[in-house]
This record gives C-alpha cells, sequence and structure tokens, in this order.
C-alpha cells in the first residue's frame, strides 16, 4: 500500500509521520526506526511525505484502480479518416 | 477512562489550520489577542492546500481598474464559485482582496512568479480575468510560520469534535488529541471560535473508483466537522442542499482543471465547448466550469467520452502548465503519469465528473464571518453564502480574525472550570469511551461507507438524477436508523480510528441537514433536482434557505439575498 518507505534511506526524522495531511502514518520513535504507513487506504497521493522527506526515502504506489484512463491525441479525430489510416 | 488531558484557555480558538483558519489566526494575533489553533493534521501540509494551488481570485485595480463592479458582475456571473453568494460578501471580499495578496507577497508566497501579475487559467476570451496565477507550493508552511511569530499556538493532531455553547454563546470546544496511539481529550475555552475546516468529502459514493473513498480531489480529511458540530449547537447553515461536483482526470481525483492548458473534445476531435479550439494558455478551457455536468452529459448522450487535449501545445506553454502544476501541488500526479508513461504533448486524458460535495455551502456569515451563534465564525469553503476558493478562504479567513481579535470583550469568557463542567463534555467523553471500550463492534469505514449509500441513492444530486419528498423522508428514516447503529456498534482501536468514527457521525449530522435543506427546496434549481417539482421558481432565485436546530425541532428559513454595496 502507498506510500512506500525505503528502510535503507530512511533516517527515521519522522517528518512523514508529522506532517501526513490524512495521518497515514504511525511512529514510535523510541521503538521503531523508521515510520510505519499503517493507514494505507487513507493516502490521498498528495505527495507531502515525499517532497518534505529529507532523506528522499519515499515514493508513492498509486493503486491500479486509479488508472488515468487516456488515448493518443492524435485518435482525435472523426471516425472515417481514422479507418483511412490519415 | 479517557482523560481530559489538558485544558486551555485563548481568547480565540481557530478550528482548523487551512488557508482560512491560519488566516484567521494571524489576524486576530496581530490585534492582540491570544490566539490557539486546533489542527487535525499538521498545519505546514494540511487541508485541500496541503500540496498547493494556482489561482488566487482577486482584485487588482492596477490589472482591473477602478471599477470593482466589473470583477463583481464576472464572479457572480461567468465564474464556478459564484452560485450562492450573498453579493455583498462578494463586495467585501473582493475590496479586501489586493491587499491580501500583497500581504501573502511580503511573506514570501509567490504572487508575480513571473514578475508581472498574471491572470491566466479559468476564463473566457475577450472577458476579464480575475484568477491571479500565483505558486502556492510553500504556502501553508509559510503561513504556519508568520502565525507562529506572532505568538498563535497551534496544536497539530488535536481535531475538535465538538463545539461548547452556554447561555446562547460560544464557550469554547472539545478537542481529541490525536498525536499518540492513545485519543486523550482536551477543553479549551474561548468566548470566539473561528471554524475554518474546509469542505464536506466522504459524503457520497466515489464516483471515480467505487471503494475507495480516499481517492479525492480535496482533502479527506474535511469530513464536514466544522459544519456538523455549528449544526448540533443551532448556528444556521445555508444553501446546504445545493452540492457541489467537481471535474478533472478520470479515476484519479485531483483539482486544477484549470491548470490544463488544452481543449477538451469529443473522440471526433470537435470541441465540447464554443470557447477555444486550440490550447490556450491565457484561458486554459472553461468549458467544464460553466457547463458542470458536461462529462456526465455526453457520457449519456453517445457522443463521450470526453479527453482533454493539450497535444498542440507549445513547448514554452507546455513547460507553464507543468510548472502550474506543480505550484497547484500535482506533483503526486505528475509523477504517477512520468511512471505511466502518459505524456499531454501525445495523450489525450479522459476527464469525469466527480461525486458530490460540499464546498461553498454550509455555514452563513455576515460581512465580518459572524455566524448566528455569538461567538462564532466561519471562514473559507465550509462558509454557505459565499465561495472564492483560496482567495476566498484567505481573505475572509483574515476578516473574521481580525474581527473576533479586535472584539475580544464582545462575549464575556466563561472560566475554565465553568467549561470543563459543562454537561456536553461529559456527553463527548462518554461517547469517546464507549466507541473506545467496545470490542469487536462495527469499524468507521462501514459508517462511513453506509452513509455515503444513503446519501447517494436519497439525496442524489444532479444530472440525470432526481431528489423527491418521498426518498428524501426516507433517506432521513434511514440516515436515522443509521445514527444509532453506530452510536451503539461502532468502535475505534487507537487515536485515528477514534478519529474518524467521530467524522461518521459528523457526517450523518451534514446529511441530515442536507436532507432538510433539499426537502424545503421545492423546486429544481440544478443540480438540486425534484422529481416531483420539475421547475425552476423564479421567486426563490432571490432568496436563501437557512436551516438550524432549535430545542430539537429544524427550523427552515428563507431569506432574501444581501445584495447591499
Amino acid at each position: 500500500m502507498p506510500p512506500i518507505i525505503d528502510p535503507e534511506k530512511c533516517k527515521g526524522c519522522g517528518t512523514c509521520a508529522q506532517i501526513c495531511p490524512v495521518q497515514v502514518f504511525r511512529f514510535h520513535r523510541a521503538e521503531e526506526k523508521t515510520p510505519r504507513p499503517v493507514f494505507g487506504e487513507e493516502c490521498w497521493h498528495c505527495n507531502c511525505c515525499v517532497e518534505d522527506c529529507p532523506a528522499g526515502a519515499i515514493r508513492l504506489r498509486v493503486p491500479v484502480p486509479y488508472m488515468m484512463v487516456h488515448v493518443d491525441a492524435d485518435t482525435l479525430k472523426p471516425a472515417r479518416s481514422r479507418h483511412d489510416g490519415n | 477512562m479517557m482523560e481530559i488531558k489538558n485544558v486551555y484557555e485563548a481568547d480565540v480558538l481557530v478550528v482548523g489550520g487551512g488557508v482560512a483558519g491560519l488566516m484567521a489566526a494571524i489576524a486576530a494575533a496581530e490585534k492582540g489577542a491570544r490566539v490557539l489553533v486546533a489542527e487535525k493534521a499538521d498545519s505546514r501540509r494540511s487541508g485541500s492546500g496541503a500540496a498547493g494551488n494556482d489561482h488566487f481570485r482577486c482584485y487588482i485595480p492596477e490589472c482591473h481598474g477602478p471599477d470593482v463592479e466589473r470583477i463583481v458582475y464576472e464572479v457572480l456571473h461567468f465564474s464556478q464559485v459564484g452560485q450562492c453568494h450573498d453579493p455583498h460578501l462578494t463586495r467585501v471580499f473582493l475590496r479586501r482582496s489586493e491587499e491580501i495578496v500583497r500581504k501573502w507577497e511580503s511573506w514570501g508566497i509567490p504572487m508575480r512568479p513571473t514578475g508581472q501579475w498574471e491572470f491566466t487559467g479559468h476564463a473566457y476570451p475577450g472577458r476579464v480575468r480575475s484568477g491571479l496565477k500565483y505558486d502556492g507550493k510553500k504556502q501553508k508552511a509559510v503561513m504556519t510560520s508568520e502565525a507562529k511569530k506572532r505568538g498563535v499556538t497551534i496544536l497539530n493532531h488535536m481535531p475538535v469534535i465538538e463545539l461548547l455553547k452556554k447561555d446562547g454563546r460560544m464557550a469554547g470546544a472539545v478537542a481529541l488529541d490525536v498525536s499518540a496511539e492513545e485519543p486523550s481529550l482536551c477543553v479549551i475555552a474561548a468566548p470566539s471560535v473561528i471554524l475554518g475546516t474546509g469542505c464536506t468529502t466522504r459524503l457520497y459514493n466515489n464516483m471515480a473508483t467505487p471503494g475507495w473513498m480516499f481517492n479525492l480531489a480535496y482533502c479527506p480529511s474535511n469530513a464536514g466537522g466544522g459544519i456538523a458540530q455549528a449544526w448540533r449547537i443551532g448556528a444556521k447553515l445555508v444553501n446546504l442542499e445545493m452540492t457541489s461536483r467537481h471535474a478533472g482526470p478520470k479515476y484519479f481525483q485531483r483539482c486544477g482543471k484549470g491548470t490544463w492548458i488544452g481543449v477538451l473534445r469529443y473522440p471526433d476531435g470537435e470541441p465540447l465547448g464554443p470557447f477555444v479550439d486550440k490550447p490556450d494558455r491565457a484561458c486554459g478551457d472553461i468549458t467544464s466550469d460553466v457547463w458542470n455536468s458536461s462529462f456526465t452529459d455526453v457520457m449519456k448522450n453517445g457522443r463521450g467520452p470526453a479527453y482533454m487535449d493539450c497535444s498542440g501545445l507549445t513547448p514554452e506553454d507546455y513547460d507553464y502548465m507543468m510548472w502550474g502544476m506543480d505550484s497547484e501541488g500535482l506533483k503526486g500526479m505528475l509523477n504517477y503519469m512520468d511512471e505511466a508513461g502518459i505524456d499531454p504533448r501525445r495523450h489525450a486524458v479522459e476527464f469525469m465528473q466527480y461525486e458530490p460535495f460540499l464546498i461553498g455551502k454550509g455555514l452563513e456569515i455576515d460581512e465580518h464571518g459572524r455566524c448566528s451563534v455569538p461567538g462564532l465564525y466561519a471562514a473559507g469553503d465550509m462558509v454557505g453564502n459565499f465561495r472564492a476558493d483560496i482567495g476566498g478562504a484567505a481573505v475572509f479567513g483574515w476578516i473574521a480574525g481580525e474581527y473576533a481579535g479586535s472584539h475580544i470583550g464582545e462575549n464575556a469568557a466563561f472560566s475554565d472550570e465553568v467549561v470543563c463542567a459543562l454537561p456536553h463534555v461529559a456527553e463527548v467523553r462518554v461517547l469517546c469511551e464507549k466507541i473506545m471500550n467496545r470490542v469487536g463492534g462495527c469499524p468507521w469505514k462501514e459508517g462511513n461507507l453506509a452513509v455515503q449509500q444513503i446519501m447517494t441513492d436519497y439525496a442524489p444530486s444532479g444530472p440525470h438524477t432526481a431528489r423527491s419528498a418521498n426518498l428524501l423522508n426516507a433517506g432521513l428514516k434511514y440516515l436515522g436508523d443509521l445514527r444509532q447503529t453506530l452510536l451503539s456498534s461502532m468502535s475505534a482501536t487507537c487515536s485515528h480510528t477514534l478519529m474518524r468514527a467521530l467524522e461518521t457521525l459528523d457526517l450523518v449530522d451534514v446529511g441530515e441537514a442536507l436532507m432538510h435543506a433539499a426537502l424545503e427546496r421545492r423546486e429544481t434549481r440544478p443540480p438540486h433536482n425534484r422529481a416531483d417539482f420539475t421547475f425552476t421558481n423564479p421567486m426563490l432565485g432571490e432568496l436563501f434557505l437557512t436551516v438550524r436546530k432549535e430545542e430539537g425541532n429544524i427550523v427552515k428559513e428563507w431569506r432574501k439575498k444581501d445584495n447591499s454595496r
């Protein structure tokens, strides 16, 4: 579940857990080195944690249903001319 | 037992550290008030402006000329935000807007990032433009720092869960400390309370990705808290039945449709709207602002889907658009597009209309931001008789803070002992304890989904759906049943899930208030469509509908819009 923290890069500063607008993370500073994204389903994908992480240790994985459906822009033309290969 | 961990005292309590709340806090502190902000997350990155914004509606005389009425007219009649305004408030807002823009600039928020005033996007060819293009990426951090400089106390991870009233006026609030896994409560004694809790999301089924209720354009933490809590203490709500629907990329809900520079096209290449036929950096394509239902309509009429086609952009305009998206806080979406190989220069992205929510519908305010309960104020997206998004939140937040901060004696404060002893404090504590102590009950998510299914079916919002007295009465019955079910069965395991459980109960209240208002509006005025009253009644066009609770009864009142100058 998003977001994903790279434990190798994470310095354990807790910035992500502090600033997340939807409070996806839990971080017990005394017991763990890296915050845990325990409420991953509540991620807003706002990217704030990615941007504020001083170690660049976080990336977002966007869930598959969020697929941004799209077409090649040059197919936006009348069906006949597409058929003609133009 | 859940402890009352701390008791705070303030002259002005600000609920929500978003754009409106922080501006209110700064203004009140400048007037000498002791100000406390209770924020659900962290004010540096919270609310719908958390990651950034790029349009600030305003009136800058050196660009727009000496007549403010020109911009008033545009906002009221030519913008997507003007539907539910008291025009008097529009004028108050626009007259103060330049001052606030310049304040932001002096604090280091780039309001002229290209070196000059630039009004681009959300605009019509040939008409005056009022959306100032700015770079709001760091706006929340900047405002937080300005608030702290003025001695404002910010309590992060401290959502207000109940407002406290005594002898007909504000006494303070109860907040839930969610900073640790174990929840605790705080009481804040304050004679003035400024609400800035944002729009109401999570009220209707998610239409982009059913089952993913946090896939939202606006901040999913905004669950109508301030509106529900104000409703419970009898404050007037206005225009609640006039639900809004935002639009943007299909399946990936985001704001910023005015940031895209392209043409909305049918699959055959024809533009949806009459405004642009090639990408226009100055205007964008305002079609979906004006024709709010466009993306739903074209899916139903056989001509859709509709695409945002940016393929004709010049390299300079492409860079400008991508920079604008970064300012708007869309970096997460841009990263996704990069990874998925979606390039707006080659690919046309489908757009859709998202589910209903409340923005610019909610608390009724006057020109000072005051609500109908003495000592209570509101600003920003939760206000019901004015809307201007970021600019509106900033300016009316400031106005409310300035007024509250300079009228500290207007409502005498109650001592913290008196506030802590209010019966309501004990009731909230008992409710929280019950939810926390219950084992194996209903998790908040079930409750939230139940609210959404009832709202979607019984208070649907147009297009192509209609409400009726029968549906709304049934919906009110079902929401009442749901509230009882949730009160007797909802359980939480930590501070976070308790917060969400309380949000769910707030959403039930917002839904009920909305349905009461929708019952009273016996006409069709899109998106409020009534199957049993299909006409639009011109007699109601000059009126606003307010609803409030008084001793357990629902009071519905119509009043004239305030058009004074």
